[in-house]
């Protein structure tokens, strides 16, 4: 029962930290768990690592939050989650903490890691604080504490203390707890919320009292107050991993989705990297392949037979073999001249990422002369690839007309009903000749052919803008500068297609 | 069974015994053969080409002393290869056989509806066992003493197959409408399925699965595997290949090499009998180690740097 709940608070921890854990896959844990035990770590982790996470990241992600979470748990099988403090032979110790766990406050299976560290001694029994006493105040006659936190820290109570310690977790919303940084923060709320003003002016005054059994009180209780302050640190520690970290990651990702791609930060880019991947995928597995039967093709003896067998085995309805995979093509052309160069990063990590999760993306980019680059990126990596693309194809002053010609020279005849024109761009066209018959081509035999924009609506059609003529030809234009759209537009793309 | 179970009993004594097999495991495979085991569920094993996912498995039925029934995966991959087909000749057959003995088997049948009825008694004939052709899945099944179950390159496959394994993973059982439901004998497959990453696998294959990455090892195991698949190699030109192979996987390479062209490149040194590494060799035989001429020609110029540091 012990171990089911380090356990299940462990799935927590990684449910927090966005790997996927089913239910099946929690009974999976918990049977490797029972099979190899808590005792070596090592082989508990290849074990968890094997059970719980999909892919390779996932797994990172699982060993990390092991190394995090299991630095705190007393991982002994047979009484994790039961008070007792590891290698402490002190029997009426563990005992007492056996029933204190009964009461479920979040922290405790800290009290034994620290418990153990001060266990010096085994004469004090039922002592949770090992005495570390000072030279000239021996143990002794000792008044009693005033304030309420010094009360309960002489109480010597475990329960009480992980309960009063969880109480004011609650009181300040300890699970609310979002970054790191704020972990200093909540562990003094928590002290605060416990009393600890008070104490701290006991100590002060104790310290100065004529009296030997005060002052031996008030070396007491700094000493407890310490202890109690490195409990509460781990307590929120453990807090923070099972509720936060990631609510901290989405809250970046929220802000990230509508700032403008232009403005984003570089330090930004690997994140949303990240999300453009997640959405392209998104995009690909509703792409899916289906296949038809056509009347055509090698004759199919077996299911002919089969359905003939009604028919008195007389042949007479015949199928055929031939099976037709339908994939979906995608074209996308991305614009990457000067006007747009802060987006077409952007819309080139999206074009590498759906041909990353896509079988048959075939990529173009294009200022003035429009070249394909689908090979470009199946061979680099992605910022390679995006570089090199920027480099080799940037240079030029933008060309839509030209553009839209040389696509057409090189794959008109690959442009059938099933296939998805993309166009990334502008459509400035620096006044050239914008060739919107060739648009229109295109747009008679493909399936679809979507614009995305980066300019704002209202800036299109001014100026050298040939967004209207384009337009016209395209079966979608969307704006298009933030991955909030860029997600609009692929989930709009998602239901079209399906 | 006792052998089995003996061999399974601990993570140690799996890799002992792989080892005894010539098949040098890391503690992670070892510990995914071990829960895949005793907690009787399929393995996907993903990695680059060409670091022993497929020899994992070959060698666990070795060493388990099981059939190892094995189902290539391809695109176009359907049921009737993978599950089972009927025998549609039989069919065909015996369709004419009672045709002609038609008169007699409705014998004095009156009307219509008795016909109907004397025939009702022949229909399921033609669907049972007798006319049934198992393919690699149903086989698996079928073996009764337990076999172990490759299914390899399961990415190759379509996205739908991938359902149809659904059921045989999870239940250790197959559906099929004319037959009905076909379950594992006592002892359910071992299940192995490969995989190299070249599409996604569905999450709903995946949860059924423990999941063992297998990356290319570290020096000292791969070391290791070198001595125990080319045991007559020089053990100084054995530490310098494998530290060949290693500073090579560290360049950016369309592919790097992998363990198979680690022994086959120990077994095309140990053939020109080199006691160690030197450039010139080296240089001839790279088109053992490097698949892609462009790989070839950029490893060329840096041979003589990479086989002077090795050789320290």
């Amino acid at each position: 029962m012990g171990m089911d709940r380090t356990i299940s608070n462990f799935i927590r921890a990684l449910r927090n930290a966005e790997v996927r854990v089913s239910t099946a896959e929690t009974l999976d844990a918990m049977s490797a768990v029972e099979l190899v035990g808590y005792k070596d770590k090592a082989h508990l982790k290849r074990s968890l690592s094997m059970v719980l996470p999909k892919t390779a990241d996932e797994k990172n992600t699982v060993d990390a939050c092991f190394d995090q979470f299991f630095r705190f748990q007393d991982v002994r099988g047979e009484n994790a989650g039961s008070g007792a403090s590891s290698g402490d032979e002190d029997g009426e110790e563990s005992s007492e903490g056996g029933d204190g766990e009964g009461g479920g406050a979040g922290g405790d299976p800290q009290n034994q890691n620290r418990s153990k560290k001060k266990s010096k001694s085994k004469a004090k029994q039922n002592n949770l604080y090992e005495e570390e006493e000072e030279a000239d105040l021996g143990p002794g006659e000792i008044t009693d504490a005033h304030s309420q936190l010094g009360k309960l820290l002489m109480a010597n109570s475990r329960v009480e203390l992980a309960q009063s310690m969880a109480q004011a977790g609650e009181a300040i919303n300890v699970r609310e707890i979002q970054i790191f940084t704020q972990k200093g923060l909540y562990a003094r709320r928590i002290m605060d919320h416990m009393g600890l003003p008070d104490l701290n002016r006991e100590i002060s005054d104790l310290r100065t009292d004529s009296r030997v059994p005060a002052r031996r009180l008030g070396q007491q209780l700094k000493q407890r107050r310490d202890f109690l302050r490195e409990q509460v640190r781990d307590y929120v520690e453990q807090q923070f991993l099972l509720n936060a970290d990631v609510s901290g990651k989405r809250l970046r990702e929220e802000l990230l989705r509508s700032v403008k791609l232009s403005n984003v930060e570089h330090r930004n880019f690997r994140l949303i990297q990240e999300m453009v991947y997640k959405m392209a995928k998104k995009l690909s597995t509703l792409h899916s392949r289906r296949r038809k039967v056509f009347k055509r093709g090698q004759l199919n003896v077996p299911k002919t037979l089969r359905n003939n067998m009604s028919y008195d085995g007389a042949i007479f309805d015949l199928y055929w073999k031939s099976v037709k995979i339908d994939r979906p093509k995608v074209f996308a052309i991305c614009d990457v001249s000067g006007s747009v160069a802060n987006y077409a990063r952007f819309m080139l990590m999206f074009l590498y990422s759906m041909d990353e999760v896509m079988p048959k993306v075939r990529s173009f980019a294009f200022s003035s002369d429009l070249a394909e680059v689908t090979d470009l990126f199946n061979r680099n990596k992605i910022e390679e690839a995006i570089a090199k693309t920027l480099h080799d194809y940037s240079g030029g002053s933008t060309d839509y007309g030209q553009a839209l010609l040389d696509f057409k020279k090189l794959c008109l005849d690959d442009v059938d009903n099933r296939t998805t024109i993309i166009i990334l761009g502008d459509a400035r066209n620096n006044h050239g000749e914008a060739h919107a018959e060739v648009l229109k081509e295109l747009y008679d035999r493909s399936k679809r052919v979507i614009w995305l924009n980066p300019e704002a609506k209202l800036a299109w059609n001014t100026g050298d803008s040939e967004m209207r003529k384009y337009g016209a030809y395209s079966h979608q234009v969307e704006e298009c500068n933030s991955l909030m759209h860029l997600e609009r537009v692929v989930s709009n793309l998602l239901r079209q297609t399906s | 069974m006792g052998d089995m179970e003996k061999i399974a009993e601990t993570v140690a004594s799996l890799q002992a015994s792989f080892e005894e097999h010539r098949y040098i495991c890391s503690d992670e495979i070892a510990t995914a053969v071990f829960l895949a085991y005793q907690l009787r569920k399929p393995i996907l094993i993903e990695g680059p080409p060409g670091v022993g996912k497929t020899e994992l498995a070959k060698t666990a039925a070795e060493m388990f002393a099981l059939p190892l029934i094995r189902l290539q995966c391809y695109e176009g991959l359907d049921e009737s290869k993978a599950i089972y087909e009927w025998k549609y000749g039989k069919q065909l057959l015996y369709t004419q056989v009672l045709k002609e003995a038609l008169g007699e088997v409705l014998g004095d049948a009156k009307g219509f509806r008795e016909s109907v009825e004397e025939l009702h008694k022949f229909g399921d004939i033609f669907f049972s066992e007798e006319f049934l052709e198992p393919r690699p899945l149903m086989k698996a099944i079928k073996e009764e003493d337990g076999c172990i179950l490759l299914i390899d390159e399961i990415d190759k496959a379509d996205h739908e197959f991938e359902s149809l394994l659904l059921e045989i993973l999870s239940d250790y059982q197959l559906s099929m409408p004319e037959i009905g439901t076909i379950k594992a004998a006592a002892e359910p497959p071992l299940v192995f399925l490969t995989s190299n990453n070249t599409r996604e696998i569905s999450d709903a294959l995946k949860r059924r699965c423990l999941h063992l990455y297998i990356p290319f090892p570290d020096v000292d195991i791969e070391q290791r595997i070198v001595a125990a698949r080319v045991p007559e190699i020089p053990p100084a030109l054995q530490q310098q290949l494998v530290a060949f192979i290693h500073e090579l996987r560290n360049l950016d390479l369309k592919k790097s090499p992998a363990i198979s062209e680690t022994i086959d490149w120990a077994r095309t040194l140990v053939l020109l009998h080199a006691e160690a590494l030197d450039a010139t060799m080296v240089k001839d035989t790279l088109n053992v180690i490097l698949k892609f001429q462009e790989d070839i020609e950029n490893v060329k110029g840096e041979v003589s740097a990479i086989t002077a540091k090795v050789a320290r």
